[in-house]
């Protein structure tokens, strides 16, 4: 019952906010509805530790580890971008994005209407036991998302919202197709053309019996597809113009939840295939991929001139290192995975939050106008941008260090030197070209605005997952470390 | 009437009708006129409900009925009714212009059903499938499928580009009504869903392009770069 509560509370909060007559009534709603499924998220998380697995309904919905932490990681950026959301969207009225009030009325119901389903189409990627569900879903976050993506409805927007449905849908009907090739490899086992014949957890335990050449050409089919929606290079395109397009709490929510979801989709088909073919095949695929997302972020990154094409590309690049960590195929692979997501679906989201009042109040994201000064504008802006600038670009003491430092381990343990040597240079160009624009912006010397009044909603938010940020790095809570791991054992199988 | 039962003239049946699929695709690639083009995609839409319907009778499988029907009703009826009257309020009646011109473009697609022949062969495997349909009818599927990816790439006007996407959401359904019998009921009628949501959707974005671009040509979409 709590996986059904788990969903059916975002979807009451977006009908609560179709319905709604007043703003604040919407707010109320989405802060409420959010602030719910965070603590049944923790409630899902501390039952799946204590008695293992979660099921209703005959297997239809499923919550192991793996799914309970991007649950977990869903829920908890959610409910913060939901509370920076309140500000942003106020401010955005308030200087008159939108045209007069009945118009500002109808934005606000299109924001707290869609980001409710796109968070329950999400939490639904992670607990559908049947892939084809599953496949679905991911279908439904892109349906709910175009909106947000054409928010401000400008020439730009639109521009960036076609691109997202429609490299979004090509990507996604390449997935149905290699989903419907799983379930074809299972044709010879009994009872295959059930509904159970889909569901991940009974395909996953015949799965050295599946059809080998249909799985390796579903795999290859599902990886483009789902790796499409996380944005690996080189069906990344649609990922710069929409992360710059979308509300920024939007764009949060694209980068590090949504992210998560279309990993989460790969995984459980890597799951399959390496435990069909083992995983020199489809893990020599990922890293290839993965290579090549940073690969191509990098030249982008250190010309960049607009801030949240730059983070759009650091996403590409941070999609790439978690694809190479899937694809290492060892337990601490594995791991350094589990923990990079984690540790990335806080920083991701606290840059982005850093983007928007840096965007909000110089109403421009180029480099160029903005001239640096933001430490001096705005202090607290300025000096968590730069934390989360260093944290995401791996420097100790912050957490991602540690995953990265895994991962390399992992890496040179397998013996995959190549990558590894690509990893190092590539993740130093990032480092150079992210630390010279987030540098220049923050510390610059800027033309000596006076510095801004704390805004409550947009600061204190951002200030709580900057505080998560810091927590992390020095502490892990021991049940936190629990699911990761557990995760982690979900994807070696043991 | 014994001809209803034998499930030999059934496969005879299906294969001939996932032979005509597979003729109005290419005339989908050939056709120039946007109508005549949601009008094909209809028919063809109609022939997969068709080949659904027969293969449910032949092999006595009555689930792929629901499948039989729900497209008809979405994808020969509803998506066909909603594209048309996108194309009566953006008052567009003027060609598709392809990248490619029409011969080459009928060349390629035939070139790309042979690869899909080649590619479905290797699925083939007559000895230890008793339920086997055959392989044209999956040749078929994945040629639908590649042709669409072809259609997408080829087209400028970003309605055709809606319609590729559909192509290719026939050819996967072709494919898992001809491989495991249509996915299970839940899936397909997720699937269904999603597919009259997302042209809902896209109609939407294609309307907002053509009244803020004057135009539905999505090469004129490039201000984003970098």
């Amino acid at each position: 019952m709590l996986l059904l509560a788990l969903l059916a509370v975002p979807f009451v909060a977006a009908l609560v906010s179709v319905l709604a007559r007043t703003r604040r009534a919407m707010e109320t709603a989405n802060l409420a509805g959010f602030g719910v499924t965070f603590a049944l998220a923790l409630m899902v998380v501390s039952a799946v530790l204590a008695r293992g697995p979660v099921s209703v309904w005959g297997g239809f919905l499923y919550a192991d580890s793996l799914s309970a932490l991007v649950c977990l990681l869903t829920a908890s950026v959610a409910l913060l971008c939901a509370v920076y959301a309140v500000g942003y969207v106020r401010e955005d009225e308030r200087s008159g994005l939108f045209e007069d009030a009945a118009a500002g009325l109808w934005q606000f119901r299109k924001y707290y209407s869609l980001t409710p389903l796109f968070v329950c189409a999400m939490l639904l990627v992670a607990l559908a036991n049947n892939l084809g569900v599953m496949w679905v879903a991911i279908e439904g976050t892109t349906l709910t998302s175009v909106f947000l993506v054409m928010f401000y409805g400008k020439v730009t927007s639109l521009e960036a919202a076609w691109k997202y449905a429609i490299i979004g849908g090509v990507g996604l009907s390449m997935a149905l197709f290699g989903t419907l090739l799983a379930y074809y490899s299972a044709h010879r086992l009994a009872g295959s053309d059930t509904l159970a014949g889909l569901n991940w957890s009974v395909l996953a335990a015949h799965a050295a019996e599946l059809d080998r050449t249909t799985m390796r050409l579903a795999f290859i089919l599902v990886l483009v597809g789902y790796g499409t929606k996380a944005g690996l290079a080189p069906m990344h395109t649609w990922k710069p113009d929409a992360y710059s397009e979308a509300p920024v709490p939007a764009a949060a929510l694209l980068s590090s939840a949504l992210l998560n979801c279309a990993l989460y989709g790969l995984i459980r088909f890597y799951i399959l295939a390496s435990r069909c073919l083992g995983a020199e095949f489809p893990g020599a695929l990922l890293v290839l991929l993965g290579v090549l997302s940073m690969g191509i972020a990098t030249p982008f990154i250190l010309l960049q001139r607009n801030l949240r094409r730059l983070l759009a590309y650091s996403s590409i690049d941070q999609a790439g290192i978690m694809a190479i960590a899937l694809g290492l195929g060892s337990k601490l692979g594995a791991l350094a995975l589990m923990l990079h997501m984690t540790f990335h679906s806080v920083t991701k989201p606290l840059l982005f939050l850093c983007a928007g009042n840096v965007h909000q109040h110089f109403k421009t994201d180029l480099f160029g106008k903005i001239k640096g000064g933001v430490l001096r504008t705005m202090p607290l802006t300025g000096g968590v941008f730069l934390m989360a600038t260093l944290a995401v670009l791996g420097m100790p003491p912050f957490s991602m260090f540690q995953s990265e430092f895994l991962l390399v381990r992992a890496a040179l343990g397998g013996g995959h030197y190549l990558a590894t040597a690509l990893f190092v240079l590539f993740g130093a160009g990032i480092f150079g070209g992210a630390m010279f624009h987030v540098g220049g912006l923050v510390l610059g010397a800027g033309d000596g605005q006076p510095a801004v009044a704390l805004r409550p909603w947009r600061d204190l938010s951002m200030l709580a997952l900057a505080g998560v940020l810091v927590m992390l790095a020095f502490w892990l809570p021991a049940p936190l470390l629990e699911l990761i791991r557990g995760a982690a054992r979900v994807i070696t199988g043991d | 009437m014994d001809f209803l039962q034998n499930p030999e003239f059934g496969d005879r049946v299906v294969t001939l009708m996932a032979a005509f699929v597979l003729v109005l695709q290419i005339a989908m690639v050939g056709q120039r006129s946007l109508v005549m083009n949601i009008r094909v995609f209809a028919a063809q839409s109609f022939l997969l409900a068709s080949i659904a319907a027969a293969i449910a009778w032949y092999n006595h499988a009555p689930h792929i009925y629901f499948a039989a029907g729900m497209t008809v009703i979405v994808k020969a009826f509803a998506v066909p009714y909603l594209l048309e009257r996108l194309v009566d309020r953006i008052e567009i009646r003027h060609e598709i212009e392809p990248i490619v011109n029409v011969p080459v473009s009928i060349v390629i697609s035939g070139g790309l059903t042979l690869v899909a022949y080649l590619v479905g062969a290797s699925f083939y495997h007559p000895e230890a499938e008793p339920r086997s349909l055959g392989h044209n009818t999956l040749a078929v599927a994945i040629s639908l499928f590649l042709i669409g990816f072809f259609m997408m790439v080829n087209r400028r006007k970003a309605l055709t580009q809606v319609l590729a996407l559909l192509c290719l959401e026939n050819g996967v359904f072709l494919a898992a009504i001809c491989l495991t019998y249509g996915m299970p009921l839940i899936v397909e009628l997720g699937v269904f869903f999603d597919v009259l949501v997302g042209v809902m959707v896209l109609g939407i974005l294609v309307y907002r392009i053509r009244e803020t671009f004057e135009s539905m040509d999505v090469s004129k979409l490039r201000r984003l770069r970098g």
